[in-house]
């Protein structure tokens, strides 16, 4: 059984976001709401969510063209089309008898073997499937998305005892390969895994920052980025989910949960928080939350909410020792410190984290899976376990004894057993419930660098690159700077590559790294210290020495296959450029942002693009084509937003692949790698047919206008001269003769050089090294 | 051997918005092919007579591309005997076609010819895809590709059309142009566009909803401290037109029905700075070879591709509002580049009939710096 073609049931936020990442994913999809009454579309629930998400930033869709595989629909005249499909989604209010009329109705007209799931998030499945056919209880599960279903990359699976293990292995392997997620298989227990643990957190930030006295802003401080949680923190996460979601989310769990489970404990009236619902300050979809933006007087100004009174000031940045020995001592330092802060993330972390260990096995079977669910479903850096770990599980639990509170039996195991995680045999297990560690398990055709790192040591390294053996006579080239930003150390770690590789032992190359991001660029800060103390050379040498490693490893005798993940912007989409193919994670934000700091590409990113553009058949023939999309791509710094945009824009090619699931997306380069070994020959360098100054002069008069409207800046008009001459050829190019790859890069050497040396670029880059934002001089 | 001209049959697509509307997936050679059927099947005329199709193109390359005349002759199911020919004067394109026609009927080179336009400015983008300018040129003389946005600008400024006075025409334009195709006076021209299953019978570009208000609230959209909005320019379109043009003699002979005859035409050729200024010299030269005043023109198209322009040229030919544009302007309607002329020229000779007028006028700006009109009177 294949998932080829998919249902969604209910087009609600959730609902219409999940059908979005099917499409995707290249399912067609068919979205059916109810028939609204008095309207004349029949279909305008679900057309409406779709025309909405198109304009949702970010966007639920990866690309405008997978809107097309959506068809919206109705459940009064399109529920017999259910019979065509794989696999439904219900997604509708979480209402049992609703859910249970909607299951008959499906389960009347579905076809064989297909498989029924429900997006809720606080119904048991026992009672789900309660009165319904043997059938439908067979071929049915929970499948729990998070919100947005595109970004987040949890996906929690729940089979019932009668759920037939082939649907249930259907739908894993599907949301894993196809949707790209991080599966976790969950028992039938109230709020699953992720808002079980997620929810018993919030509400314990929420009372100690009360009991201890906390501003809004100075828990959010702690309870951020100190923490590994994403600096929202508890108030600013609440402020993004909504809060009139968690009064339902606290409903439910209070009724399902056992009287004695210590969720029930924390639970408690707070008439602040009522009130802001009820007068619609239900976060950033109302009128405001925690915090709002005050925009009275013509001004934004960033207000937090007084805990205590519920009157909005001025939110300020928080101060408090215990933030500031965090920075110094880490997590340890935090939770030891006596100060409110201090306090407050020991208590706050010490419940969540005792909880969570009281919980395995009961939701679910491991401790990795835990960590998993909260690290994909709420972002947070590590996970319950994992932060144990890093306060050191002994400790922790003889903190918690010293306080006279109860220590659960698996922490006890931990603490004598010296953590929840240890790399064994060079390879990273994890603590059973039986308290006998076992290895991590990884899924088939997952391959990930941080367990090859594990395993040895790299080929060579330096302080911003390394270079590893991952097997079968395939090498990887791992960037591991801020941001991944690439410097002269980067430059010399890819010469060194191309000598190492092509020294007989490896047969192909693959430049991967597990970052967040595969690289922003080259580094700016370095340039702009080169350029203010006026060194030239030192910069040309910079742009000629990218130039000349890019040129080595698009022209070594092994095939390169680069595979970003994250961004992959200036000089890291030019490494994407110069390799023979791009194995592009879905989640790939790329594009040329030089001329955002008053630069063009200068590493052969002008001369690949066109290249690209130029040999694609559906566009225009003739010399400007190619040209003028490069010059609006590049001239306009212009972001792909996913790979599949990346391959609309000409920075990927037709035959370049893309991988949804990040941890799957190396294993998928190195196959690509070796596919290309085979009878592998390096290309021959490029010649291009382009329009010299005539088309520059075309480009010129676009500008003009452009400066003239008011949408191109002085500065900009400069840097887009400047690019202009690059991408037409220069001022000998002409038509009738191609111009060869070796006299583009020049140009652009030379174009680069000219804009570096004046002050606007210079300002530029200096504006955008100190505030991470564009200039527009 | 002096014969007289007429014309007597005028059809067009509905004109749509470029990039958004309702024909952006029609193919401009099939768009005016539809047309040149539609004309044919209401003039009734013979089509073996037709001595040559003649198609104005602004941006003749792609699916206009190729000599598209010929390629219209084929798909209208010409017979092969009738000749082909694509003429490019920018927007005058296609009124041009009609004065070719008129000459070569003069000069007994054919009885009737039928005068197209197409323009799909979806399709082929404005300035083309391989726009290839002279590099010494454009030092020497840049005006020479000045876009026409700022053309429109330095008409508004050097004849001081102010904003207000621009959007108040295009207010009207607006206005007239849903009128008539409420009271249904838009129908007799159109020829429905048909596209697999999907027919599409009426205009889209027309926006009765336009307020005075709404448009002053608009950015210029041409130049930062500038008067010229996307309100008060025509849109980009997809359209094409077409017209029967025969001498007096065979139109008689073959019963058809004369809208009104050609009296005088005339181009003229201006700074191409102030290019929307074309229709003054172009008027008065026509104007002085039909031996006519500018009072005796009763009804007058003229060319709306900028309010701006439009209304400079209305204050230096001193025209009466009211005789202008009855049925509403391109503003209003769309100016698909080639389809204009024939457009204009059409509906003038149709206006003419249906108001029981004496003359008439059609005139239009060229980009590049020209002017091109032509003088009707009623038969």
């Amino acid at each position: 059984m294949k998932i080829e073609t998919a249902a969604v049931v209910g087009a609600g936020v959730m609902g219409a976001g999940i059908a979005a990442h099917l499409a995707n994913a290249g399912v067609s999809v068919l979205l059916l709401d109810i028939v609204p009454e008095g309207v004349q579309d029949r279909n305008a629930l679900a057309a409406g969510a779709v025309a909405k998400m198109l304009k949702t930033d970010p966007a639920p869709f990866m690309t405008r063209r997978a809107a097309k595989l959506v068809t919206p629909g109705n459940l009064e005249d399109d529920l017999d089309k259910l019979a065509n499909v794989d696999w439904i989604v219900e997604v509708i209010i979480e209402d049992l008898a609703l859910k249970h009329d909607l299951y008959k109705q499906i389960d009347a007209v579905r076809k064989k073997g297909s498989v029924v799931s429900s997006n809720t998030s606080t119904l048991p499945l026992a009672k789900l499937v309660e009165g319904q056919s043997a059938r439908f209880a067979e071929d049915f599960l929970i499948t729990h998305f998070f919100n947005p279903p595109r970004y987040m990359r949890l996906l929690e699976i729940i089979a019932g005892e009668k759920t037939r293990p082939e649907a249930l292995e259907c739908l894993r392997d599907f949301a894993d390969r196809r949707l790209g997620k991080g599966v976790v298989l969950c028992h039938d227990t109230p709020g699953f895994v992720a808002n079980r643990i997620g929810s018993f957190w919030m509400q314990s930030a929420i009372n100690e920052a009360r009991d201890l006295g906390l501003t809004v802003e100075e828990a959010d401080a702690v309870m951020g980025r100190p923490v590994g949680v994403p600096k929202t923190g508890v108030f600013g996460l609440l402020d993004l989910v909504g809060l009139d979601l968690i009064p339902k989310v606290d409903a439910s769990l209070a009724a399902n949960l056992a009287p004695d489970d210590a969720y029930q404990a924390l639970r408690r009236p707070w008439p602040l928080f009522e009130k802001m619902i009820k007068d619609g300050y239900t976060g950033r979809k109302g009128k405001g939350g925690f915090y709002r933006l005050n925009t009275e007087g013509g001004q934004r100004v960033k207000e937090a909410i007084d805990l205590g009174s519920g009157a909005y000031a001025p939110a300020g940045k928080a101060a408090m020792e215990s933030l500031d020995a965090a920075k110094a001592g880490g997590l340890k330092a935090l939770v030891a410190h006596q100060d409110k802060g201090g306090q407050y993330a020991w208590n706050v972390l010490s419940q969540t984290l005792a909880y969570a260990a009281s919980l395995v096995p009961e939701i679910v079977e491991r401790v990795p899976d835990v960590d998993r669910a909260l690290q994909f479903g709420y972002a947070w850096k590590y996970g319950p376990f994992e932060l144990i770990d890093r306060l050191g599980a002994a400790d922790f639990a003889e903190r918690l004894e010293a306080e006279g509170r109860e220590v659960p039996a698996l922490l006890a195991k931990a603490a004598e057993a010296g953590g929840f995680y240890r790399v064994h045999e060079q390879k990273q297990q994890y603590l059973g419930t039986d308290g006998a560690y076992a290895d991590v398990p990884r899924e088939d055709g997952v391959l990930l660098l941080a367990d090859v790192k594990l395993a040895g040591e790299p080929l060579a390294r330096n302080g911003s690159a390394s270079l590893w053996d991952i097997g079968d006579q395939v090498a990887c080239l791992e960037f591991h700077t801020k941001l991944n930003t690439v410097d002269p150390d980067t430059v010399a770690m890819v010469e060194k590559t191309v000598r190492t590789v092509s020294g007989g032992d490896y047969k192909a190359l693959v430049i991967y790294n597990e970052a967040s991001h595969f690289s922003a660029g080259a580094n700016l800060g370095l340039a702009l210290f080169a350029a203010n103390v006026g060194m030239w050379p030192m910069i040309e040498g910079m742009v000629e020495g990218g130039q000349k490693a890019l040129r080595s490893l698009k022209h070594a005798p092994f095939p390169v296959v680069a595979a970003p993940s994250g961004l992959a912007l200036g000089g890291g989409c030019e490494f994407l450029l110069n390799s023979d193919a791009v194995q592009a994670h879905a989640e790939s934000y790329i594009g040329l942002v030089e001329a955002g700091v008053g630069l063009v590409p200068g590493w052969g990113g002008c001369t690949e693009l066109l290249a690209r553009l130029a040999a694609d058949p559906r566009r225009p023939r003739g010399p400007m084509p190619p040209v003028a999309t490069a010059f609006e791509t590049i001239g306009m710094a212009k972001v792909a937003k996913s790979a599949f945009e990346g391959k609309e824009m000409g920075f990927l090619k037709d035959t370049d692949d893309i991988t949804f699931n990040r941890e799957r997306l190396l294993a998928d380069a190195k196959a690509r790698a070796l596919e290309l070994a085979e009878d592998y020959q390096a290309p021959e360098p490029l010649e291009l047919t382009l329009p010299g100054p005539s088309g520059k002069t075309a480009l010129d008069f676009a500008v003009r206008d452009l400066r003239a409207k008011g949408v191109a800046t002085p500065h900009d008009e400069t840097v887009a001269g400047a690019l202009a001459e690059v991408l037409s050829g220069g001022p000998a190019a002409d038509m009738t003769e191609p111009v060869a790859e070796k006299d583009l890069l020049a140009l652009e050497r030379a174009a680069f050089m000219r804009l570096v040396k004046t002050g606007p670029t210079l300002a530029r880059m200096e504006h955008t090294v100190e505030t991470g934002k564009p200039l527009r001089n | 051997m002096h014969k007289n001209v007429v014309i007597a049959g005028y059809a067009r697509s509905p004109f749509h918005f470029a990039a958004k509307g309702e024909l952006t997936k029609v193919r401009p050679d099939e768009m005016a092919a539809q047309v040149v059927r539609g004309l044919l099947e209401r003039t009734k005329v013979d089509p073996a007579a037709i001595e040559d199709l003649i198609v104005g193109c602004a941006m003749p390359e792609g699916e206009q591309g190729l000599n598209v005349a010929r390629l219209i002759g084929f798909l209208a199911d010409l017979p092969l005997e009738v000749g082909g020919m694509t003429v490019n004067r920018f927007c005058g394109s296609s009124m041009n076609a009609m004065h070719i026609a008129a000459g070569q009927i003069q000069m007994d080179a054919g009885e009737a010819f039928i005068c197209a336009g197409v323009e799909s400015m979806t399709r082929i983008p404005m300035g083309g895809y391989n726009p290839l300018l002279h590099p010494g040129l454009a030092e020497r003389y840049p005006q020479a590709y000045m876009s026409m946005g700022e053309t429109a600008e330095n008409v508004a400024a050097k004849y001081d059309i102010p904003r207000a006075r621009q959007e108040e025409l295009a207010v009207e334009s607006q206005r007239k142009a849903a009128a008539a195709r409420e009271a249904g006076k838009l129908a007799d021209e159109i020829v429905a566009i048909r596209q697999g299953n999907h027919t599409v019978d009426q205009d889209g570009c027309i926006r009765p909803d336009t307020t005075a208000e709404a448009l002053a609230g608009l950015n210029p959209a041409f130049k930062t401290d500038g008067t010229v909005t996307a309100g008060t320019a025509s849109p980009l379109t997809d359209g094409a037109a077409a017209t029967l043009v025969t001498s007096e003699d065979f139109a008689k002979a073959n019963d058809l029905e004369v809208l009104a005859r050609i009296r005088s035409i005339a181009v003229a050729g201006c700074a191409p700075e102030i290019m929307g200024m074309g229709p003054v010299a172009a008027s008065k030269k026509a104007l002085e070879r039909a031996g006519l005043e500018i009072g005796d023109m009763e009804v007058i198209e003229l060319n709306e591709a900028f309010a701006a322009q439009a209304l400079a040229c209305v204050d230096q030919l001193g025209l009466d509002l009211a005789r202008v544009n009855l049925d509403g302007g391109a503003i209003a309607l769309g100016h698909p580049l080639g389809a204009t002329g024939a457009r204009i020229t059409g509906k003038a000779a149709q206006l003419l009939k249906r108001e029981g007028k004496q003359f008439a006028l059609a005139s239009q700006c060229i980009g590049g710096g020209q002017g091109i009109a032509t003088v009707l009177e009623a038969v």
